[in-house]
């Protein structure tokens, strides 16, 4: 699939994702009680849950934006513990996108896509370049390269994001919310990128209140409240018979406008 | 790169990085320590704060109270951070003063007195203040010699220093009537700021104000007539007596010249601090304010000043604490601040690293207390449920 | 569509004048009262400083005396001690060049296609070891000159120069410290920073000269301005660490969680995401911090060394121009002015432009 030689470490036969009895606090406060969760290479999860409880956290967690306080991440089989090694590994392996874009002002948008690439993957100007167009090209605005994040629009800076995340050629990326930022004009455009790449069997997880890409694209939706998982199912039956009162009072609110 | 893999844990790192910081800076210490006292032993110093009740056998140029070469170091000592906080008073007072009004002109609307007020702070904030107090004392040598002074309104100038006409009473007893004055101001702030009588009707807070600053008043003149000896007479006048002067209070060029130096550049900066407070407060707000009617000075006094206040405080705190530090620069005319006590008292008594830890405790107890107290009345008067303002 | 090129422009632009400057009885005390004190002003300038000055090396107290007026001559007769102080009279070329070497360094930073590390790095060491060799000698066929007579603007500069060079990366390093993710590191940094803060300058520069020797084994001790050229960078690292972290805080988080996800390293994350921005940000008051390290190098006077105002200082001490104190000090005051004023204004200059970028976002 790529040039670039992984390290030997990953088992690209386990689970991509394997999260078991995840507990975090902050402070005093449980913000995530014991978490069960299993995605495999190739599938698609969109989480949702109301505010608060706790869709950030967890997928923070999974490439260690923050620090759990108990139980088990295991990244293709690579387990995530203390160790500073792992968790540098599994960060070039695992991509991450944000609500608020967060590309580097003080770069190009090619520099954004390049520097990664080059200073973790040790890779060449030239071919970080020639990859960088690449996926440019494939989120569609090669002919911004050159410009600043701050010269671009909210979905082209998203699309960027995109594309810097890609560059890393990751096995699996994670959204947080990548949408919510955005006016309704240029959620479409960044959502059309997202569903071409899970079409060709990138491995997601994915917080988002868009339940149409949900429909579309999900293997599985999650549904997160308080810091637990409370349902867990394919998107026809989430959308078509939900078992708990709380999702159903959530899916009332957010498909009720 | 894959060593043992506790090397490469986040508790091994947090454990290590912090104690083998905090071990390093100790180690430095110790060194320090260790090579001080064997170089100091091999000079045969002794060290140990004995030395402080020894007198000093050198005389102090300027005190607040009286000092003589037998008084032992620690009175010295003391009078030094008299002066300094006399000094820094002084300055501080003067040189918010003039940089309010320096800060008027350059944000008001007449043309003519915002170059006046441009020309002012370009002038004295950009030449460096030694360079100035050197000038104002070079300047204060230049007058003519005594026999020619320059006499103004009761006073003389010469160049032996400023002599003011005063009233005949012990220090002692300027101080009690200083602080009785200060109190009733002190009283007077209090009651028209502190949140606790925000519910009383304004007239009435004013007029306990004003009771409060006049019985301050009363009591210092109670205390000056107390203290003052009935053989003397009232007042004394400076005048010539042969080839110097007699009578009055002499204020010496060393002084003077640094007070002049530390108000006119502070005001320089202060001027530029009122002159951003003003500009930070929204035009929003002043219309909304002469929209309800208020006259211009009740706009300036109410709304404008009151909001600039607050966006210049937090900035105008580190400019005090620098202000303070500023007056060691007595040390290079010769002006016996705390500063120039220390350094005095090394070359005399030899007790180095000691009056160095008192110098730097001295000046850590001023520049914190002040700060505290500062930032405390910010927090007091800072807006509620705003961003406060970052400081330069 | 400025307002005066309508037709009524002209009118009410003279309306306005006419406001501002007499609108009011209080409006016509204070125009009347600074244009008073700005002519007073300039005409003592002018008839001080030119109309009955003297000019020219032959000038002497009488002639000076007699004209009434500023006596240029001190200036024409000891420019060389107030410039060169007491370095050797036919070595003072060396100087002069240095001097430009200085100058060449600050205006090559002062370009924005010089702002990287390597970039300003490079221009400042080279420039430091160009400055040294010409003043130093004992190379290249120069006579050496013992720093104890380097004096004057040359020493000024070199104290300024070199407050920078060492003062910026430990500056950087305290900041570093200072927002560690290591709860100890961060607070004993800020209690250091703080302490030094609020110490006077002086006093760190007079602990330098007399007290570390005490605290130093030999090896280390050095030449006294070197010390006290270190208490001086020290200074300028505590406040400069505390500008740094104001351009910290202004950077958005999620800057450096992004850098995190993408793999970056510590360093990385640090040198080419963190720092550019929070340099940007704290552009501005980093000029203004160089500008009052420049005003400060005048200090070290007080520990015993001839830099441009010590110098200025003996060059009126001696008896024949004792008189002319003021025009010593004009001039030197007239060197600092043009650095200082020079350096603020293209602070606000900077400032203005980087304003400008903002609202194009
Ligand atoms: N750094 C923090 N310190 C303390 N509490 C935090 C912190 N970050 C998050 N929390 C708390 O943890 C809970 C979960 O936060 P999280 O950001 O994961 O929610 P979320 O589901 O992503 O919500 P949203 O839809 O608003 O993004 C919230 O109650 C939040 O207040
Ligand atoms: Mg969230």
């Amino acid at each position: 699939m790529s040039a670039i030689a992984r390290t030997n470490v990953m088992d690209l036969t386990a689970p991509a994702i394997e999260i078991t009895d995840l507990n975090k606090y902050y402070g005093t406060f449980h913000a995530l009680r014991s978490i069960n969760l299993t995605v495999s290479k190739g599938e698609k999860v969109v989480v949702c849950g109301p505010s608060g409880s706790g869709k950030s956290t967890m997928i923070r967690c999974i490439n260690q934006l923050e620090e759990h306080d108990s139980g088990a991440i295991r990244v293709f089989g690579t387990q995530l513990d203390d160790n500073l090694g792992s968790i540098d590994e599994i960060r070039r392996e695992v991509g991450m996108v944000f609500q608020q874009f967060n590309l580097f002002p003080h770069m190009t948008v090619l520099e954004n896509c390049t520097l990664a690439p080059m200073l973790v993957r040790k890779i060449s100007r030239a071919e970080a370049e020639a990859t960088a167009m690449r996926y440019l090209e494939k989120v569609r605005i090669p002919d911004q390269a050159q410009k600043f994040p701050g010269q671009l629009s909210g979905g082209q800076q998203q699309r960027v994001a995109i594309a810097r995340a890609l560059c890393m050629q990751p096995e699996i990326l994670l959204f947080d919310e990548p949408t919510s930022a955005l006016d309704p004009e240029m959620i479409a455009e960044v959502l059309d990128v997202m569903v071409t790449l899970a079409q060709e069997g990138m491995t997601m997880v994915c917080v988002t209140h868009e339940m149409g890409f949900a429909r579309k694209v999900a293997d599985r939706v999650i549904f997160m409240d308080k810091g637990e998982i409370i349902e867990e199912a394919p998107p026809e039956e989430f959308f078509g018979q939900p078992k708990s009162d709380r999702t159903r009072l959530f899916l009332s609110q957010v498909l009720g406008h | 790169m894959t060593g043992p893999s506790f090397l490469r844990s986040r508790a091994f790192r947090r454990v290590t990085l912090q104690a083998g910081f905090v071990a390093g800076l100790l180690l430095l210490v110790l060194a320090a320590t260790l090579t001080a006292r064997t170089n100091l032993a091999t000079q045969g110093l002794t060290s140990g704060f004995d030395f402080l009740w020894k007198s000093t056998g050198w005389e102090m140029n300027f005190s607040l109270l009286p000092t003589t070469t037998a008084d032992p170091y620690w009175w010295y000592l003391l009078m030094g951070l008299m002066n300094t906080l006399f000094m820094g008073t002084l300055g501080l007072a003067g040189a918010s003063v003039l940089g309010l009004v320096v800060g008027l002109m350059r944000s008001g609307r007449n043309p003519a007195a915002r170059l006046l007020g441009t020309i002012y702070i370009e002038i004295f904030r950009n030449l460096p203040l030694i360079l100035q107090l050197f000038f104002w004392y070079a300047m204060a040598n230049a007058l003519p010699a005594p026999r020619a002074s320059i006499a103004f309104g009761g006073a003389l100038i010469n160049a032996r220093g400023l002599y003011l006409p005063g009233l005949m009473v012990g220090p002692g007893t300027v101080a009690l009537a200083v602080l009785s004055g200060l109190v009733g101001l002190g009283l007077a702030i209090w009651v028209l700021t502190a949140r606790r009588f925000n519910r009383v009707e304004p007239r009435g807070q004013r007029r306990v104000a004003l009771l409060a600053v006049l019985a301050g008043l009363i009591g210092a003149g109670v205390f000056v007539v107390l203290g003052h000896d009935p053989a003397d007479a009232w007042v004394t006048l400076p005048a010539l007596q042969g080839l110097k002067i007699d009578g009055g209070f002499r204020i010496q060029p060393e002084f003077y010249a640094l007070a002049i130096a530390i108000t006119t550049y502070g005001a320089a900066y202060v001027g530029e601090i009122v002159r951003g407070g003003f500009k930070s407060v929204g035009r929003g707000q002043m219309e909304a304010a002469a929209a309800l009617g208020l006259s211009s000075w009740h706009i300036f006094t109410r709304v404008r000043l009151p909001l600039a206040f607050r966006a210049m405080l937090p900035i105008l705190i580190n400019q005090y604490v620098w202000l303070i530090k500023a007056t060691t620069l007595g040390i290079a005319v010769g002006f016996s601040d705390f500063f120039m006590v220390i350094a005095s008292s090394i070359n005399h008594s030899g007790q180095t690293f000691e009056f160095i830890g008192i110098l730097m405790a001295g000046f850590l107890l001023i520049n914190f207390s002040l700060a505290a107290v500062l930032n405390r009345l910010n927090r007091a008067i800072a807006l509620k449920g705003h961003q406060t303002t970052g400081s330069a | 569509m400025t307002a005066s090129s309508l037709p009524g422009g002209q009118s009410a632009r003279l309306r306005r004048l006419r406001r501002d400057y007499f609108g009011s009885p209080l409006a016509v005390l204070m125009t009347l009262l600074s244009a008073a004190v700005i002519a007073w002003i300039g005409w003592f300038l002018l008839d001080w400083g030119v109309i009955r000055a003297t000019f020219g090396a032959d000038g002497t107290q009488e002639t000076c005396v007699a004209h009434g007026g500023a006596c240029w001559s001190v200036i024409a007769v000891r420019w060389r001690v107030i410039l060169f102080g007491i370095y050797p009279y036919e070595e003072q070329w060396r100087s002069a060049l240095a001097c430009v070497v200085v100058g060449v360094v600050i205006l090559l930073s002062c370009l924005p296609r010089m702002w990287s590390f390597g970039r300003l790095a490079l221009v400042w060491v080279l420039g430091t070891v160009i400055f040294y060799t010409l003043m130093r000698g004992g190379v290249l066929g120069l006579v050496p000159v013992n720093e104890q007579q380097w004096g004057g603007l040359p020493l000024t500069l070199f104290i300024f120069v070199a407050t920078g060079i060492i003062g910026m990366p430990l500056a950087i390093g305290l900041a570093l410290l200072r927002r560690s993710e290591y709860p100890v590191i961060a607070r004993v940094t800020g209690w250091i920073i703080d302490t030094i803060r609020s110490l006077p300058l002086l006093s760190i520069l007079f602990t330098c000269a007399i007290v570390l020797p005490f605290m130093l084994p030999g090896f280390l001790i050095g030449e006294k301005l070197y010390r006290v050229l270190f208490g001086a960078a020290l200074f300028f690292a505590a406040y400069q660490a505390e500008i740094i972290r104001g351009g910290f805080q202004g950077i958005p988080k999620g800057q450096e969680e992004a850098a995190k996800a993408l793999g970056l390293t510590y360093w990385h994350r640090t040198f080419r995401i963190v720092l550019p921005q929070a340099f940007r940000l704290a552009l501005p008051a980093t000029i203004n911090q160089f500008v009052i390290a420049f005003m400060e190098t005048s200090l070290i006077v007080v520990v015993g060394f001839m830099e441009l105002l010590a110098a200025g200082n003996t060059a009126f001490k001696t008896g024949e121009w004792k008189f002319a104190y003021a025009e010593v000090y004009v001039f030197i005051a007239a060197i600092y002015f043009a650095f200082v004023f020079g350096l603020s204004r293209y602070g606000a200059y900077l400032e203005a432009r980087m304003n400008v970028g903002h609202r194009k976002d």
